[in-house]
C-alpha cells in the first residue's frame, strides 16, 4: 500500500521535477548572461577611459606642436628684425658689421651664417658662426648658389624677406662628424633704399639647429621634434626618443615668409594608459553600484517584512475575532499541566477571568471538588503522552458560582513548529443544553412510546372484549331465552309433573348465563383497569398536537426522504380531546402515508397535515383534521378490510393502528374516514370537537 | 303485565347476536326484525315512512358496525324524527360509558352493555314499546282532538277561547256582542264535541294539543 502509494507520488513528482531542473538550468544561464554583460560593460567603461585618456594625451602633444609651430614662427620673425636691424646699425662700415654679426651668431646658436650681398648677389661680406666649423667652401659660396639665388632673386622682386626652400648640404671634406650632411635653409633680406635694392643679407640656417635652439628646451623633453617636407620626407630631427610604449604625433605646417612651407612634427611617446586606475574606477563603481542595490534591497527587505509584520498583525487579529467569537472554550496547557491559554468562551464558560486560569495547574478552580482526584488521575495519564480519544470524552465542569455543568472535551497535543509537543489544546464545549434538549426529546419519545403501547394494549383488550363479548351475548341470549320457555306457563307442565331432569337442564341453563355473565364482568373489568386512564380530556390546541409528534415525524421523515407540509387554518378553537391519544393517532396515520409513499418517487414525497373547520351544528362545532400522502393509494380489497382488527398489509404489525385511531376517535364522538386522493395517494380525515364558548368561558 | 305490541328492530352486524336477541325476544312472545347493518336498516325503513304513521317499535342498535355506525344511525333516524316513535336501545360491546352517556343525552332511550343481563335488556326493551305505544297512543289522540277542534264553528270557537281564558259566561256575551243564553248554548256545544264536562278539562285537552 505504502509502496504503491509512493511510487505514485513518485510519478507525480516527476514532471514537477523536470520543470524544476528546467527552471534551474534556465536561471543558470540567466546568471551567465548577467555576468557576461557585467563584464562586458566594465571592459567597455576601460577601454572608453583609456581612450578618453589617450585621447587627452593626443590633443595635449596637438596642442604643443601648435605652440611649438607658432614659436618658431616668432622667432624666424625676429630673425629677421635682427638682420634688418644688422644693416641699420653697421651701415656700410665693414668692421662695424664684423663685430654686429659675430654678435648675433654668438647670440643665436642656429645661425649658421651672415653674408652681405649686392643685389646681383655679389658677397660682400660674411661672417660664420663661431660655434661651428664653417660649412661652406668659400669658392662656392662665392656666387649666387642654387635654392639661395631663387629665394634672394625673389626676395629682390617682391622687396620682402624670403625663405629658400630647404636643402641638403654635404659634409665637406674632413669634417665627417656629423654624419653625412645637413639640411639648410635660407632667409634672404632685400635691402631697400627708395624703391631700389641696394643690397641682400643672407642668412643661413642649420634646420636641426633651429629645432635644438628654439623648441629643444620647451618640447624637447617629451617629444622628438623634426621638420618634414609635406610629403612626409624627414629633414632634420631633434629631442630625445624616449622608449615609450606608445606613440602620439601631431604635424603643424610651418609656411614660411617667401611661399615656401615646412612641416613641424611632433612624435610623443606617452606610456599607453594604465589600465589599473581605470580597473580601480570600473571596482569602485561596480562597489557604487553593489552597495546602491544592497540598499535598494534591504529597503525592499524592510518593506517586505513590514508588509509581513502587518500580515502578521492581520493574521493575528483574525485569529483574535476569531477565537472571541467562538462558543466553543479553548484552553492550552503546557506539558506539565498549566494552562497557559484560555478564550474568552472558556471564560465565560467557567465564570473566570483569564487572569485567575492561566498559570494555574491543577487541581483546576473549575474542578467539582469532589471530582479533582479523578481529574488529576486523568490528567497525569494525559501528561503521560496517552492520546484522548478523538472524538472526546464527557466531563463535568464547575463554574465560579458553584454550578455544574456537563462539557464534551476535546484535546490534542499542540505541536510546535519545530515538531515537538509543547502541551495540549482542548476544546471545551457546554453539552447541557445538547442534554437538556436530549433528555427531553427523549422523555417525549418516551412518553409517546408509552402511551403508544398503553393504547395497543388499550385497543387489544377492546378488541378482546368486543370479539368475546359478542358470542357471551349470544350465550347469554339463548339461556335466557331457554329459560324463558321452560318458565313459561304454557309451556311447563303442571308442578309435580316437572321431570327432575328438567329442572337440572333449567340449573344448568341459569348457571350458563350467569357464567356468560361473569366471564363479561371479567372482560369488562380488564378493559376498565386499561381503558381507566385515557379519560383525561382537556382544551388543545391543534397546532399544539401537531408539534408535539412533529420531532418524531421529521425523524422518520428525513429517513424516508419525504417532505412535510402543514396547513393549519388561522384562528382555530381549542379542540376538548385526550391529547396523548390524539396524538397517537396522528403519529399512526403519519407513519401509514409515509409508509406508504415507499415507491413513490422521491421527489412526489408529500405528507401533508391539514387542520380546518369542519361542519358545524347548533350543539357542536367540529375541528377536521387530514393526513394526506402522495402515496400508492389502498387496493380495493385491503380497503374492505381496512379497518378490521389484527388486519394488515405490514409484516411487522399487529393490525391494531387504525383500528385504534377509530376508537380513539369515536371515544371523542368524532369520525375516522378515508377517501383516495386525486392524483394518488391517500386522504385520511377524522374530526374531533371544539371546546364551545361556554364551557371555555366557564373554564 | 301483559306483552306489549310492536316490533323490536335488531341492528347488528354480528349474526350470533342478533339471531340470538330474536330468539330470546321471541321466548318473551315478542316480534322482532333483525338487520345486519345501519345501510339494510334504513333501506326497510324509508318506504315506510311515506306510509303514514309509524307503528309501535323500538330498536337495537350495536355502537359499532362496519360502513355506518350505529351512532351515525342514531343521527340520522333522529333527524327524521324516527327515534320520537321508536325508541333507540343502544347495544354496546366497549362498555363506552361516555360514548353512551352521550348517545342518552342526544336522546337515545338507554343503552346496554354486552353481555347483558338479558331479561334485564327484555324489560328495558318491554317499556320501550310502551312507550312507543303510548306515544303512538298519544299522537293518536292529539290527532282526534285536533279533529274534533277542525268540527267546531268559528262562534263556538271564540267561545271556546274565552272560556279558557276563565271569563264567565256574562262577560263572554258582552264581549261577543251576543246573549248570554246564546253564550250558555255555544258552552254546551262546545263541551259536547270535545267530549269534556268542565272548563278546567277542556283548557287541560287544549293544552295536550
Amino acid at each position: 500500500m505504502s509502496v504503491a502509494s509512493g511510487r505514485s507520488i513518485e510519478r507525480l513528482l516527476a514532471p514537477l521535477r523536470q520543470a524544476g531542473l528546467q527552471l534551474r538550468r534556465r536561471r543558470f544561464w540567466l546568471w551567465v548572461w548577467l555576468i557576461a554583460l557585467v563584464l562586458a560593460v566594465l571592459v567597455t567603461l576601460v577601454w572608453l577611459a583609456s581612450r578618453y585618456e589617450a585621447s587627452t594625451l593626443q590633443a595635449e602633444v596637438e596642442r604643443d606642436a601648435q605652440d611649438a609651430a607658432s614659436d618658431v614662427r616668432n622667432a624666424l620673425q625676429r630673425h629677421i628684425q635682427a638682420v634688418q636691424g644688422l644693416r641699420a646699425l653697421s651701415g656700410d662700415q665693414d668692421a662695424m658689421w664684423q663685430q654686429h654679426a659675430q654678435g648675433l651668431l654668438v647670440q643665436h646658436r642656429d645661425w649658421l651664417r651672415i653674408e652681405s650681398r649686392s643685389p646681383d648677389g655679389r658677397l660682400l661680406r660674411s661672417a660664420d658662426s663661431p660655434h661651428q666649423s664653417p660649412v661652406f667652401d668659400v669658392r662656392t659660396r662665392a656666387n649666387w648658389l642654387g635654392e639661395m639665388e631663387q629665394a634672394c632673386q625673389r626676395a629682390a622682386r617682391q622687396g620682402t624677406p624670403v625663405f629658400s626652400r630647404s636643402y641638403f648640404l654635404p659634409a665637406a671634406v674632413g669634417r665627417a662628424q656629423e654624419a653625412s650632411g645637413m639640411e639648410l635653409i635660407e632667409l634672404c633680406v632685400p635691402h631697400f633704399v627708395q624703391g631700389r635694392v641696394l643690397g641682400l643679407d643672407v642668412l643661413t640656417y642649420s634646420l636641426r639647429e633651429l629645432l635644438i635652439e628654439q623648441l629643444d628646451g620647451r618640447y624637447g623633453r617629451r617629444n622628438e621634434l623634426s621638420f618634414t617636407e609635406p610629403d612626409g620626407t624627414r629633414l632634420a630631427l631633434a629631442g630625445s626618443r624616449r622608449r615609450g610604449a606608445r606613440l602620439f604625433s601631431a604635424q603643424q605646417l610651418l609656411d614660411l615668409p617667401g611661399g615656401s612651407a615646412l612641416v613641424l612634427r611632433l612624435d610623443g611617446r606617452r606610456d599607453a594608459p594604465d589600465l589599473f586606475p581605470n580597473v580601480l574606477t570600473a571596482l569602485v563603481t561596480v562597489m557604487s553600484i553593489a552597495l546602491l542595490s544592497v540598499l535598494a534591497m534591504l529597503v525592499k527587505d524592510a518593506r517586505r517584512r513590514q508588509q509581513a509584520e502587518q500580515e502578521l498583525a492581520e493574521a493575528l487579529a483574525f485569529r483574535k475575532a476569531m477565537e472571541d467569537s467562538l462558543v466553543t472554550g479553548l484552553r492550552a496547557r503546557d506539558l506539565s499541566g498549566r494552562i497557559t491559554y484560555v478564550n474568552p468562551a472558556f471564560c465565560q464558560m467557567v465564570g473566570f477571568a483569564p487572569a485567575e486560569l492561566i498559570g494555574r495547574n491543577a487541581p483546576m478552580p473549575y474542578w467539582p471538588s469532589e471530582m479533582a482526584d479523578e481529574y488529576q488521575r486523568r490528567q497525569a495519564v494525559r501528561l503521560a503522552g496517552h492520546l484522548p480519544p478523538r472524538e472526546g470524552f464527557e466531563s463535568e465542569f464547575m463554574h465560579k458560582d458553584g454550578t455544574r455543568f456537563p462539557v464534551l472535551i476535546i484535546e490534542a497535543p499542540l505541536i510546535s513548529i519545530t515538531g515537538e509537543q509543547t502541551g495540549w489544546m482542548s476544546a471545551v464545549l457546554d453539552i447541557s443544553e445538547q442534554r437538556r434538549v436530549e433528555d427531553l426529546s427523549r422523555a417525549s419519545q418516551e412518553r409517546l412510546q408509552a402511551t403508544a403501547r398503553l393504547a395497543t394494549v388499550g385497543e387489544m383488550a377492546s378488541l378482546l372484549s368486543h370479539e368475546l363479548n359478542q358470542p357471551l351475548a349470544a350465550i347469554a341470549s339463548y339461556a335466557t331465552g331457554s329459560l324463558n320457555l321452560l318458565q313459561a306457563p304454557g309451556a311447563q307442565p303442571a308442578e309435580p309433573m316437572r321431570s327432575p331432569a328438567l329442572q337440572e337442564v333449567q340449573m344448568a341453563l341459569e348457571r350458563i348465563a350467569a357464567q356468560a355473565s361473569r366471564a363479561g364482568q371479567v372482560i369488562n373489568s380488564v378493559h376498565d383497569f386499561v381503558r381507566r386512564r385515557d379519560q383525561h380530556r382537556a382544551p388543545v390546541q391543534a397546532q399544539a398536537v401537531l408539534d408535539a409528534i412533529m420531532p418524531l415525524v421529521q425523524l422518520q421523515a428525513r429517513k424516508l426522504r419525504v417532505q412535510l407540509d402543514l396547513q393549519i387554518e388561522e384562528g382555530l378553537p381549542d379542540v376538548l380531546c385526550d391529547r396523548t391519544m390524539v396524538e397517537q393517532v396522528l403519529l399512526n396515520l403519519a407513519r401509514n402515508g409515509m409508509q406508504a409513499m415507499g415507491e413513490t418517487p422521491v421527489q412526489a414525497r408529500h405528507l401533508q397535515f391539514r387542520v380546518r373547520r369542519a361542519a358545524a351544528n347548533a350543539q357542536q362545532a367540529w375541528l377536521e383534521f387530514a393526513v394526506i400522502d402522495s402515496g400508492s393509494g389502498i387496493a380495493p380489497e385491503v380497503a374492505e378490510q381496512l379497518f378490521t382488527p389484527f388486519f394488515t398489509t405490514k409484516r411487522e404489525g399487529m393490525g391494531l393502528g387504525l383500528s385504534l385511531c377509530r376508537t380513539v376517535i369515536e371515544q371523542h364522538g368524532g369520525h375516522l374516514g378515508y377517501s383516495p386522493r386525486a392524483g394518488g395517494g391517500t386522504e385520511f380525515v377524522f374530526t374531533l370537537p371544539v371546546v364551545l364558548a361556554e364551557a371555555t368561558a366557564l373554564q | 303485565m301483559d306483552t306489549p305490541d310492536g316490533t323490536v328492530y335488531i341492528v347488528d352486524d354480528d349474526a350470533s347476536v342478533r339471531e340470538g336477541m330474536a330468539w330470546l325476544l321471541r321466548t318473551r312472545h315478542l316480534l322482532s326484525e333483525v338487520f345486519d347493518s345501519a345501510e339494510a336498516f334504513l333501506a326497510a325503513l324509508t318506504p315506510r315512512l311515506s306510509q303514514g304513521p309509524l307503528p309501535s317499535g323500538c330498536v337495537l342498535l350495536d355502537v359499532r358496525m362496519p360502513g355506518m355506525s350505529g351512532l351515525a344511525l342514531f343521527d340520522h333516524l333522529q333527524a327524521q324524527g324516527v327515534t320520537h316513535n321508536w325508541p333507540v336501545i343502544f347495544l354496546t360491546g366497549h362498555a363506552d360509558v361516555p360514548t353512551a352517556v352521550a348517545t342518552v343525552k342526544r336522546g337515545a332511550f338507554d343503552f346496554c352493555e354486552k353481555p347483558f343481563s338479558d331479561n334485564a335488556l327484555v324489560d328495558r326493551v318491554e317499556q320501550a314499546l310502551r312507550l312507543s305505544a303510548q306515544r303512538r297512543h298519544e299522537a293518536m289522540l292529539r290527532q282526534q282532538r285536533r279533529d274534533l277542534l277542525g268540527e267546531l264553528t268559528e262562534r263556538e270557537r271564540d267561545v271556546m277561547r274565552l272560556i279558557v281564558e276563565g271569563l264567565p259566561n256574562k262577560l263572554i256575551a258582552d264581549q261577543l256582542n251576543i246573549s248570554v243564553r246564546t253564550v250558555e248554548v255555544h258552552r254546551a256545544r262546545v263541551f259536547d264535541k270535545m267530549g269534556v264536562k268542565s272548563a278546567v278539562e277542556l283548557s287541560n285537552r287544549l293544552r295536550e294539543v
